[in-house]
């Protein structure tokens, strides 16, 4: 078994499940031939051949629309945006039909498929390259969101998601894609889905992120470790349904939150959990609840990126601040 | 690979002598950038890069003679240079060559933590009615504590068992004062008599026990103070707000007389009496039973000479006189009959000294002689 | 029996053939031998200028990169057909366009060096008012209708020309704007970059019309076909159309057949997935070298001439590089700067913590 990378976890997980289950099919704008922009469907075509794997027209909303189509038909279409920046014309679609056809049919019809875009900055990429907008989706009722932070989590939330009966935007964080190789089995086991994962055990505070950044927050608690405080790292995972049972265990033990994410600071998903960790957690609670994160700007092009995203220097001084 | 050819050096020059390398093999190079310097047979040429690149190889060493339109230098095929397949449209991704596991549970590091499920409004109950939470078992989905499950938890809790009456009111109230005291307070009691056989039967013994007090808190002020345990500070007073313990049927009640230091004896009797009767009454309003600076405790009525009076914080001291008693006593051997008033001073070593309570008492005795 | 309601033709027009000869008459602009070096120079000067990019990106001083090689005569021909008051609605491939209407090559470079003062065109030029590069496929074709509305609605004679690639007519989007801008008869014209590829995917795989010319039909309005590489024959449509919607006569969608002889940005890798052959034979017809060719049979253009302009071509490209080199990096105040007329409060707060945690990256 080879060490994968994050991006190739996702391409094997695709695979997997193309070969089990008749009723995946694979499609996006340039996924066929050329297996992807980040080569994420490599291979797949000339595997499972043009009628499992195959580009569509240029066009995000047909692509969601789509989708939709096929998915209430007991197909189980994988779509990919390109990035993240180009999904928003399917966002109607998306909002308005993917998200609430078992709701307004109450379960007749419902939509087992799975949206799949590269999102975040951070590789020097042109405008509307960099997009880290999960809030918008984390918000909408039906929808569930996932992002993986590792090429064992991608394969296993990948399966999961294609097996799941319902809506799954699955965000893979491209500065990541290939950061790291690990072993990865190809045994089709799946991970769960609304389950946080805990990446490292501590005692004084927990830090809890998603996506690309782990990998700063994991940083970050290595440097805090030598200077003798203990962090509990959490990789949040699902964004949508959240397992804040996870998260509130461990603040409840440690006393102090740091949320990391890259995305823009109001109305981001760190919102959320600290609402939450302060209206069942108060009583536990050391310090406020603190995130670390974008600024409420429009993600800079990538000459100032550096500046906006989440360093380990921001993560570790946020958590020093809360230590006292 | 790209070769670059030796070009013709100047004037149809048929070859030139590696003179000396500016580049090596894995070079990235610019447009321009000096390559090699080539010695001809009239100088010593520099010989510029063509395209920007890297360098796979050189075809020769420093000595070595190259002809013209020969192979000088290769470059890296620009679409060989990444390893493998770039793969991207946009930006540059980062690559790590080595691997990294990494071990994770999934979902939390304490999973049998038991962690209460409650609603807030159920969490605020519980709060209020002193109820543990991890006490209660929830009826609600997932083991969910509701309001009713506080509800019940309630009212089992304020069920005492067979034949115990819950304390109430005044007595419950004593009850949670006297844990506070014990909690917090450092008490230690001092026992003495006072020899009260000059005006015993003509004074109003209460009145002349105030006046005592006010005298020897003249002298101590520590005895006539309030401990602030947060801020480990105290503050003396100056006037003497007596607090006086009367007990109804209902309980001890503690009514305060203002300002004692400046009370005629007619008026510190008259308050007493007001006293006695609104103790009996409950009609005590509550602003006169707030404010002592120091306690008396004439609990000898019945019975007991000497106690060991508990403090009530903020104040440091209470001095608690027994049952006045025919004793006898010993002077430079001659043994008489006098009257005595028991005297016992408990105070808060926290905030006064063995010195300074001692002092105080001595002044009480004085004053009541 | 069912009769016939409405038939449809589309028209193709080549003045130039790969040879440099003409096949038609030559329209009266091209006569004009000045006319028709200033259109071989702007050429020249953007593929000068596409090369330079490219190696600006290979090297490490440029970000991902959209190349225009081999389709230089559509935007050339945007331009020069363009007036002072138009206004462009570019997608990425237009820089010749840019160009000639005062768009400084530096600039370009910063758009794609990751430096967003690239796309704050000089106010004194005539693309004070144009739109930036736009990247969301054909979302830019709205706000070409847009502009038009507004021309329309002010009684001015300008016109917003707009341009997109084969995929982008793939969009809702534009659909949506030549619905709009046909029905109200707006001054815009859609010209269509068709160079056969959306990156990966050729134009059979893209729509199932003949041509994208027609797709103007289903919105009522006129389309036509050019040979793209032709840039007499691209020049005299879209002179036309431009001229027309001025006119008040409505939108016009110029389909400009090209191909594409780069891959699709500079981080991309054609030779995965265009036939060789394919490129061998794009190669025979590309734009340059058949106005060359006619400059020198028409118009004794000759070596030293041309010589001489590759190399005037080469120093602007160079100064231009430089500018784009030296040019001072923005401060993270940038960032915080350009979101509203004026920086609400709870942003400055973000924008001073952004300035001190700059001082430790």
């Amino acid at each position: 078994m080879s060490n994968i990378t994050l991006l190739e976890a996702v391409t094997q997980a695709l695979a997997y499940e193309l070969n089990h289950d008749e009723n995946i099919v694979v499609f996006g704008e340039d996924v066929g031939k050329n297996g992807g922009v980040f080569r994420a469907t490599a291979g797949l075509q000339k595997r499972f051949g043009e009628r499992r794997v195959f580009d569509s027209p240029l066009a995000e909303s047909m692509i969601a629309g789509l989708a939709i189509g096929m998915s209430a038909q007991g197909l189980k279409p994988v779509a990919e945006f390109q990035f993240m920046g180009f999904i928003y014309p399917a966002m109607n679609q998306i909002i308005s039909h993917a998200a609430r056809l078992r709701n307004r049919t109450r379960g007749r019809l419902h939509c087992p498929l799975v949206f799949r875009a590269p999102f975040g900055g951070g590789i020097h990429a042109p405008e509307h390259h960099s997009e880290s907008t999960e809030a918008l989706f984390a918000h909408i009722p039906g929808l569930q969101v996932v992002i993986p932070s590792s090429p064992k989590r991608a394969y296993g939330l990948l399966l999961a998601a294609m097996r799941n009966p319902d809506p799954v935007i699955f965000l893979e964080p491209k500065r990541i894609y290939r950061l790291v190789k690990q072993p990865v089995p190809d045994d089709g086991k799946a991970l769960p889905l609304g389950t946080c994962f805990t990446l490292k055990t501590g005692e004084d505070v927990t830090l809890i992120s998603w996506g690309a950044s782990m990998h700063e927050t994991m940083q970050a608690a290595a440097a805090l470790e030598e200077e003798g405080i203990s962090c509990e790292v959490i990789d949040v995972a699902s964004i949508k349904p959240l397992d804040m049972n996870t998260i509130l265990t461990s603040v409840e033990k440690t006393g102090r939150a740091v949320i990391i994410h890259e995305a823009a600071k109001s109305g981001g998903v760190g919102a959320e959990i600290s609402a939450q960790i302060m209206e069942n957690s108060l009583d536990a609670l050391l310090a406020p609840v603190q995130r670390v994160t974008g600024y409420d700007v429009t993600m800079p092009y990538f000459e100032l990126e550096k500046y906006y995203l989440p360093s380990v220097l921001r993560i570790k001084q946020s958590v020093l601040s809360i230590m006292a | 690979m790209t070769i670059f050819n030796l070009p013709d050096l100047g004037e149809g020059l048929p070859d030139a002598e590696i003179h000396e390398w500016f580049v090596k093999v894995g070079d990235e190079v610019t447009v321009d950038q000096p390559l090699v310097s080539m010695e001809t047979a009239k100088a010593v040429v520099d010989v510029p890069c063509p395209e920007a690149g890297i360098i796979e190889k050189l075809y020769g060493k420093p000595g070595d003679i190259i002809q013209t339109g020969a192979p000088l230098v290769a470059f890296v095929e620009q679409k060989e240079q990444a390893a493998e397949d770039q793969g991207t449209v946009v930006g540059k991704l980062e690559e790590n060559a080595h691997a990294a596991d990494d071990d994770f549970i999934i979902g939390s590091a304490s999973p049998n933590a038991t962690r209460v499920k409650t609603t807030p409004a159920a969490r605020l109950k519980a709060k209020r009615l002193n109820i543990d939470l991890k006490t209660i078992s929830g009826t609600g989905e997932n083991n969910l504590i509701t309001l009713d499950d506080i509800q019940q938890a309630a009212a089992k809790q304020s069920i005492p068992p067979e034949g115990f009456e819950p304390l109430r009111g005044v007595r419950r109230a004593m009850l949670s004062s006297m844990v506070q005291s014990h909690q917090t307070v450092v008490p230690v009691s001092i026992f003495d008599e006072a020899d009260v056989s000059a005006w015993m039967g003509k004074d109003d013994i209460t009145v002349r026990i105030i006046r005592a007090i006010c005298n020897a808190a003249k002298h101590e002020p520590a005895l006539n103070a309030w401990f602030d345990t947060e801020h480990s500070a105290r503050k003396c007073f100056n006037e003497v707000h007596l607090g006086l313990a009367m007990d109804n049927a209902d309980g001890l009640f503690v009514p305060v007389i203002h300002d004692a230091q400046t009370q005629s004896d007619q008026a510190l009797r008259e308050q007493i009496n007001a006293f006695k009767i609104s103790v009996q009454d409950r009609t005590v309003p509550a602003e006169q039973l707030k404010g002592s600076t120091i306690t008396l405790s004439n609990f000898g009525k019945f019975s007991g000479r000497f106690a060991s009076p508990i403090i009530v914080p903020p104040s440091v001291a209470i001095l608690a006189v027994g049952r006045l008693y025919e004793g006898v006593k010993s002077c430079d051997g001659t043994i008489s009959s006098c009257h005595l008033l028991p005297l016992s001073l408990s105070f808060d070593h926290r905030a006064v000294t063995g010195g300074e309570a001692t002092r105080f008492l001595g002044a009480v005795i004085e004053s009541l002689k | 029996m069912k009769t016939v309601v409405a038939r449809f033709e589309i028209t193709f027009l080549q003045v130039l053939d790969e040879q440099g000869v003409l096949k038609t008459s030559l329209p009266a602009f091209a006569k004009d031998k000045h006319a028709l070096i200033e259109l071989y120079r702007t050429m020249v000067l953007t593929r000068a200028f596409d090369k330079k990019a490219i190696s600006l990106q290979r090297t490490g001083k440029m970000g991902t990169y959209a190349p225009v090689n081999s389709q230089e005569a559509v935007a050339t021909a945007m331009g020069h057909a363009m007036r002072p008051e138009d206004v462009l609605v570019p997608y990425y491939r237009d820089y010749a366009a840019q160009i000639q209407r005062g768009v400084k090559m530096s600039d370009i470079l910063a758009y794609w060096g990751g430096d967003e003062r690239g796309s704050d065109f000089d106010a004194t030029s005539n693309a004070s008012e144009d739109f930036p590069l736009c990247v969301p496929i054909a979302s830019q074709c709205q706000h070409a209708a847009g502009v038009a509305f507004a021309f329309q609605y002010r009684n001015e004679p300008r016109v917003a020309v707009v341009c997109l690639g084969d995929g982008g007519t793939s969009e809702g989007d534009f659909y949506e704007a030549m619905n709009v801008a046909s029905l109200w008869k707006l001054p815009v014209v859609f010209v269509v970059n068709n160079n056969q590829w959306a990156i990966s995917v050729p134009l059979s795989n893209q729509t199932a019309t003949q041509t994208i010319a027609q797709k103007a039909i289903a919105a009522g309005m006129n389309g036509v076909q050019v040979d793209g590489n032709d840039v007499i024959a691209t020049r005299q449509i879209i002179g036309e159309a431009i001229e027309q919607a001025r006119a008040g006569e409505g939108p016009t969608l110029v389909e400009a057949i090209t191909y594409r002889l780069s891959d699709h940005t500079t981080a991309d890798d054609a030779t995965r997935y265009q036939p060789p052959h394919e490129v061998q034979d794009a190669e025979t017809r590309e734009p340059i070298s058949r106005l060359k060719l006619f400059l020198e049979n028409q118009h004794d253009w000759n070596e030293e001439q041309d010589q001489a302009l590759h190399q005037a071509v080469k120093h602007e490209v160079d100064q231009a590089v430089e500018i784009y080199l030296n040019r001072k990096p923005q401060a993270i105040e940038s960032a915080f700067d350009y979101h509203y007329a004026e920086t609400p409060a709870a942003l400055l707060e973000q924008r001073a913590e952004a300035m001190e945690e700059a001082k430790h990256v």
